[in-house]
């Protein structure tokens, strides 16, 4: 679907590489040296509690946080400044956030700023733009809702919309900050499957931050656990889900089971 | 009556008043756009104090007011845009305490002021009828510079508007638009002293915005409602205070608020909302 020699992307290489990463805040330890490396076309979960330092590495590998220790990305060392081609290839997908019903952008204007970064200044969105934007939001089911102020929709189709308007982007990189944090039940699992979807069709490395054991998408295999801004398990999702790994590691009996072929947490 | 109004036209004190009220209420209404969306009123109150405070000073110093009044606004700027960034420290707390200090030091310098107070004062409200030829220069130059910036960066405007940080995630140089915006702020309002004043125009950089807000979901469309409603109200201001010997800066402001509140009563997107609400409890 994209132009794989843009910029001369090289298949299975690292391309996110930290290396003792550190990031302090008013005297405390946000994240506290952590060391990761992921290959592309991965997906990655970032699990752990609330204050575990989910989004504080997310915003390291996004460029919005200073930090100490290496980080590496597409193979070339980053500072937390940035290149607009860096910048580019790295895609964000917030958690869902307040907007005015009555703010003056619809659905399809939304998706549209997605593109506005690659086209650079003096240059306007042309057919091309506004074809893979509809495209995009087919595939995210929300064509329909193309014409309507963003405002309006409810917090599943501005998630929808949010996907949508990052892989307009063309990133080589997918951030995920609780994308489905704040929906309905169902409207969860709807949107984990597009994701699952995104990542099968779209030549992506996913990171998907959540504190839900619950709610991973399928596509997801790998997960780097965090607690207090430590690494504290990081390998096969199959095994970060065992009753033994997660009782350790949060110091609290939880029980999993097993259900088509998915393991679940039982918190109760 | 209207030959008399077209008789006045003739004076060239009231034609320099009434291209001016034109570049107030156009020059503020495309601010008010900015304020309004990007949820910051408070950086017009701060940015018009700092702008009032500097000319006080500029007085008491014998600078140029304005000069000192836009040094002022600049320096505000500096101050406000990196500390609004912050995530450690609320906007509104910073803006706040900007916004007072401000006060205090223009208040502490209109008491140190013995002759020239009326000066001062006209700083505040502002005094259409003694504009000068170069007033209008600067003005328009002004202007000239916010519409090109609005029309150059349309696409980029809308995505730091829609979410600041999600645009600069994406390689939309969002600091540079926002910086720029504080700098125009800063112009217009130090410019535009002489015009309707420091302390009046804080109306004119909320009301356009909001009154747009009332009406449309089109961006493009929401910068000429805006403009239009701040030109309307500027220019109808001066025409009350004319025929009804009011002070031109209260007549102004009044028109703009009566221009907002017919946009809210008669608000397309507000009976939507209504009827949508009414769906839902059938």
């Amino acid at each position: 679907m994209k132009q794989d020699c843009l910029y001369g992307r090289a298949m299975s290489k690292q391309i996110i590489e930290l290396e003792g990463v550190t990031v302090r805040k008013s005297g405390g330890l946000l994240l506290d040296g952590i060391s990761i490396s992921m290959s592309s076309r991965e997906f990655v979960g970032i699990i752990g509690p609330n204050g575990a330092g989910k989004t504080t590495l997310l915003n390291v590998i996004a460029g919005f946080e200073k930090f100490e220790g290496t980080l590496s990305l597409f193979g070339q060392r980053e500072s937390w400044k940035r290149s607009r081609e860096t910048r580019l290839r790295i895609g964000y997908v917030p958690q869902l956030f307040q907007i005015d019903p009555a703010f003056p952008i619809l659905a399809s204007e939304a998706v549209m700023t997605g593109s506005i970064g690659r086209l650079g200044l003096f240059r306007s969105p042309g057919r091309q733009e506004k074809e893979k934007t509809m495209q995009l939001m087919e595939m995210m089911r929300v064509a329909h809702l193309a014409d309507r102020p963003l405002g309006q929709l409810s917090g599943g189709e501005r998630q929808k919309v949010s996907l949508a308007r990052a892989i307009l982007q063309q990133p080589d990189i997918l951030l995920m900050d609780e994308p489905t944090a704040n929906l309905d039940i169902a409207v969860q699992k709807e949107v984990l499957n597009l994701i699952s979807e995104i990542h099968k069709q779209e030549d992506l490395t996913i990171l998907f931050v959540t504190h839900d054991f619950n709610l991973l998408p399928v596509a997801m295999r790998r997960a780097v656990l965090l607690d207090s801004g430590k690494t504290v398990f990081d390998g096969d999702i199959g095994i970060a889900m065992s009753s033994e790994t997660l009782s350790r590691l949060f110091q609290y009996p939880l029980e999993t089971f097993e259900r088509n072929g998915r393991r679940f947490v039982s918190y109760g | 009556m209207a030959e008399h109004l077209i008789d006045v036209f003739t004076y060239p004190p009231i034609q320099r008043a009434f291209v001016a009220c034109v570049l107030c209420g156009a020059s503020c209404a495309l601010l008010s756009v900015f304020v309004v969306l990007m949820k910051m009123p408070l950086i017009g109150v701060s940015m018009s104090h700092a702008a009032f405070a500097g000319a006080v000073l500029g007085m008491l110093l014998g600078i140029n007011p304005f000069l000192s009044g836009f040094i002022m606004c600049l320096l505000t700027a500096a101050v406000l845009g990196p500390l609004s960034d912050r995530t450690d420290m609320a906007p509104e707390n910073v803006l706040g305490i900007m916004f007072s200090f401000l006060m205090g030091l223009a208040f502490l310098g209109m008491g140190i002021l013995t002759k020239t107070k009326a000066d001062a004062l006209n700083l505040m409200w502002g005094s259409l009828l003694s504009l000068s030829g170069s007033d209008i220069l600067v003005l328009s130059l002004i202007t000239a510079i916010l519409v090109l910036f609005v029309l150059l960066f349309f696409k980029e405007i809308r995505s730091v508007l829609f979410n600041r940080r999600l645009a600069a995630a994406s390689g939309i140089p969002g600091k540079l638009i926002y910086y720029t915006l504080l700098f125009l702020t800063g112009a217009v309002v130090s410019s535009n002293l002489a015009t309707v004043g420091g302390l009046l125009i804080f109306a004119l950089l909320v009301q356009p915005g909001a009154t747009a807000l009332q009406l449309t979901y089109n961006l493009k469309h929401f910068f000429i409602i805006s403009v239009a409603s701040g030109v309307g109200a500027c220019v109808s201001g001066l025409i009350a205070s004319y025929i009804f010997d009011l002070p031109s800066g209260a007549a102004v402001v009044l028109m703009a608020t009566i221009i907002f509140a017919a946009a809210y009563i008669f608000s397309p997107k507000r009976r939507t909302a209504k009827l949508k609400k009414k769906e839902y409890i059938l």
